[in-house]
């Protein structure tokens, strides 16, 4: 050491006396020497100053209110270079951490070194661990998302059963009546402010004591004492970054820290699980029906923690020592049996066969599943939504989603449509590209290819499956394809037998020539692009490719407005029966203007009875908005817009591919 | 360094008088309070959602008509305007009823979607004669009876909902009955219904 250093070290030391407190931070006599099995408390330190480290940079990009948490979260993750990294380390150094508590836990109480004089540290010890419990469910809530939402509202309404003072706890511990800007406010004040504060409190006092009585070692000792510097802490470090690389692999390899759909009140959440180190409690709450519940959720708990509590005065004894180890086991046992017990119930689906005996159990796991799915399905369409261009509107991500036909189409057709129409790909389309089924959601909503299916098991209505596209116009105008189930062919369809099925057929009639035929297969290959283009379906078609077809489709508009009268031999074209434009009238047969549009489709659903549309002719199809008055409506414009946009594939493709399928 | 040390903590006392009674006096009440007032309040404030009151909205939740007698629940969301302290969403769902009309009924019962036990979201699927629960399986007759009765995890049945039927009349002299709920929240966990304050 230089001269100048060393004055400037004595000088300081002077002042502060940071020698003799270095000295006696490091060198700790560590009897018996340096061993791995010392380890545990101090990665758990290690393990608390990473939390505090990515908690505080997490902190600086969080936004605490229902419209901006699962938002800033998503930005964090995302968008922020390095922050799923930064989220991922503190997502799985929290599972760590749990972990290391049990280890250092179950340690301790093995080796009775809880015994006297080390009494106090060891209740504090207890206390740490709940303060840390603690921070894991405050956490737990603040991405704001479906899986946290809905845990934390089982959890705080749990405690609304306390006896007494229950619904106070609730209301004080969520900052209301409902769920909202407070219960974020609240809960990032406890899990980033007043829990660490207490867990420091009571780490120094847990340090301070742990080094006046000394390291509790173990006998037989292996060999001669040694010093804390450099023998031990090595070996914690080392000890230290095997965590680090354990949660790092988790955090690479298990995927990034899951965020899943933005919480919404009104939307359920089948697959809500507390995190898997509560799964024990959540599954615990099975076994007590009814009333009881206060004993599975207070009672027994509260045993079990005052019985921690009190392990250094009951284990004064060998007898007593024994009754502390024998209640670890039980602890720890009970706790495995039951996470396992959980996880069987909620996978039970995926292991076993559905049997008569087995049907409630399997049933249930299934909607867990299903739920699951449709949870991660959910989030990946919002988190593309959010990354798009559009990003999300000062009302929070929920408008993106509830304003999004892709997610919102499906239960809207389930509820209102499906009853008479199927939406089924009943193999009628072939597509150019494979889809790894993996991707499947994701490829569908990019191409915006409208794949899911919500299948009728009777339907009496069309299958509005690729309704208004290429294929949909070409089969009302193909002799075969008009009267199958898919069209015109539904049980106890009016129009099976109707006009338009005999005027196809006729047109197509066997006794034409060859030459005939051609014509008037060229006719109505017109007619249907014309159709096509006219209804705007053709995003999937490449521009260059769209170029050619308006050519042909200019000769489909001629044809339509009263050319095909000279194609074909029974001198009939569309106009005879439907307006088109300027020709035509209303009142036989839907209006071909705009077939099949938005604007068409909206106006259909809203009263297919108008005189637009199929009139008298219309034996079947509720109305869902004849009225002005939107009080008298089934549905309002927006819930139309939304079937309507999702039945003609028209949603925000999240991503610039090239369109996969041309013509 | 050691002298140092000893100096500073040598104990010294003071002799009791009616003087230094007050001095006492003074400074703990002085610094008692300068540290009282700003907790009284933070505490106020923190307590304050303790004078919050649940206000249990009647809302218009569908057409009679789209509910046939046919015993089928099914499923609406509850569309309320919903103040979170300083938001006004208009219009938002803040919750879901089940709404079964039984054959010859002129009115469906109303059961909200919240269960009982710990307030999960209770779950239908079309066809299926059970309402089930996700999260501790409780299971619930079309009725919202407990299946299994008192070997259930939830402690009562699901929360009946009061109904209203109102006509309206729309300009154009049209005609439809609505289905009106009063939106009540119940605690969970206890055997019988009681609201949330």
């Amino acid at each position: 050491m230089s001269s100048h250093l060393r004055s400037l070290v004595d000088w300081l030391d002077d002042r502060t006396g940071v020698r003799s407190l270095l000295h006696e931070a490091l060198y700790e006599r560590v009897p018996g020497g340096a061993r791995w099995r010392y380890v545990w408390g101090s990665t758990l330190v290690i393990a608390f100053v990473a939390q505090m480290i990515t908690g505080t940079f997490l902190w600086m990009a969080y936004s605490p209110s229902t419209q901006t948490a699962w938002e800033s979260v998503f930005y964090i993750q995302y968008e922020m270079p390095g922050g799923w990294l930064l989220r991922g380390l503190h997502h799985y150094m929290a599972h760590a951490m749990v972990v290391l508590l049990a280890i250092h836990f179950a340690q301790v109480v093995w080796d009775g070194a809880y015994r006297a004089p080390r009494e106090l540290n060891f209740v504090i010890g207890v206390a740490l661990m709940l303060v840390v419990f603690g921070l894991s469910l405050t956490g737990y809530l603040l991405p704001w998302d479906q899986k946290g939402y809905w845990a934390t509202s089982v959890g705080t309404n749990l405690a609304s059963q306390a006896p007494i003072v229950g619904p106070e706890v609730k209301k004080l511990a969520i900052g209301g009546v409902d769920y909202g800007h407070h219960t974020l406010t609240r809960f990032l004040a406890l899990h980033a402010g007043v829990l660490p504060g207490l867990l420091i409190a009571l780490l120094v006092p847990h340090i301070a004591l742990f080094r006046r009585h000394g390291l509790h070692a173990t006998e037989p000792l292996k060999g001669p004492d040694a010093m804390f510097w450099p023998d031990q802490l090595l070996k914690d470090s080392v000890a230290a970054l095997g965590v680090l690389a354990a949660v790092l692999a988790l955090t690479i390899y298990s995927g990034e820290a899951e965020l899943t759909a933005p919480a919404d009140p009104a939307t359920p959440y089948n697959a809500a699980r507390p995190e898997w180190y509560f799964l024990f409690l959540f599954q615990f709450l099975k076994w007590f029906p009814g009333e009881l519940e206060v004993w599975g959720a207070f009672v027994i708990p509260g045993a079990v923690v005052t019985l921690l509590f009190l392990m250094p005065w009951i284990g004064r004894s060998r007898g007593g020592h024994l009754f502390n180890v024998g209640l670890l086991v039980v602890l720890l046992g009970g706790i495995i049996l039951l996470t396992a017990q959980a996880i069987r119930d909620d996978y039970f689906a995926t292991w076993y066969e559905r049997t008569e005996a087995n049907s409630d159990k399997y049933d249930a796991s299934q909607a867990f599943l299903d739920a699951k799915q449709e949870a991660e399905h959910e989030a990946e369409r919002v988190i593309a939504l959010a990354q798009s261009p559009e990003k999300i509107p000062p009302t929070g991500a929920l408008t993106l989603m509830a304003e999004d036909p892709f997610l919102q189409g499906p239960k809207l057709f389930t509820q209102h449509c499906a009853g008479c129409h199927t939406h089924e790909v009943d193999g009628r389309h072939k597509f150019d590209i494979e889809f790894d089924p993996k991707e499947f959601s994701r490829t569908a909503q990019n191409f915006g290819l409208n794949l899911v299916e919500i299948i009728s098991p009777k339907p009496t209505a069309p299958n509005l499956w690729g309704v208004g596209d290429k294929l949909w116009m070409q089969s009302f105008m193909s002799p075969q394809l008009i009267t199958d189930r898919n069209h015109f062919g539904y049980e106890n369809s009016p129009f099976a037998q109707g006009e338009m099925v005999s005027f196809i057929q006729e047109a197509h009639g066997e006794e034409l020539s060859e030459e005939e035929r051609k014509a008037v297969d060229e006719a109505f290959a017109s007619i249907s692009i014309a159709l096509w283009l006219d209804a705007g379906t053709t995003r999937l078609v490449h521009p260059d490719g769209l170029k050619e077809l308006e050519e042909q489709a200019t000769r489909g508009r001629e044809l339509i407005a009263g050319g095909l009268a000279e194609v074909l031999e029974s001198g009939m074209s569309c106009i005879d029966c439907h307006k088109y434009h300027d020709e035509g009238e209303l009142g036989s047969a839907p209006d071909l203007t705009g077939y099949m549009s938005r604007e068409w489709m909206i106006e259909f659903i809203r009263n297919p009875a108008s005189e637009r549309f199929y009139g008298e002719y219309n034996d079947r199809m509720p109305a869902f908005a004849p009225h002005d008055d939107p009080r008298m409506n089934q549905l309002d414009d927006k819930a139309i817009g939304l079937i309507v946009d999702w039945l003609r594939g028209d949603w925000v493709m999240p991503e610039t591919v090239e369109a996969p399928l041309s013509d | 360094m050691k002298e140092a040390k000893t100096a500073r903590t040598e104990i010294k006392t003071v002799s009791w008088n009616r003087r230094t009674f007050f001095e006492m006096l003074a400074a703990v009440v002085a610094g008692g309070v300068a540290i009282a007032t700003p907790l009284v309040a933070g505490v106020v404030t923190f307590l304050s959602p303790l004078l919050k009151k649940n206000t249990s909205p009647k809302v218009r939740v569908a057409l009679l008509s789209q509910i046939p007698d046919d015993g089928m629940p099914r499923s609406f969301p509850i569309v309320a305007d919903h103040v979170d302290a300083w938001t006004k969403y208009p219009e938002q769902r803040i919750g879901s009823v089940y709404l079964v009309r039984n054959k010859g009924e002129a009115e469906p019962i109303a059961l909200t979607a919240k269960c009982p036990h710990a307030g999960c979201f209770i779950g239908y699927k079309p066809g299926d004669d059970l309402f089930r629960c996700p999260c501790h399986t409780s299971a619930f007759k079309l009725d919202g009876s407990r299946e299994r009765g008192d070997a259930e995890v939830a402690p009562r049945g699901m929360d009946r909902l009061p109904v209203e039927l109102r006509s309206v009349a729309s300009a154009d002299d049209n005609e439809a009955v609505e289905v009106w709920i009063e939106f009540i929240d119940f605690q969970t966990g206890h055997k019988e219904a009681i609201r949330t304050a």
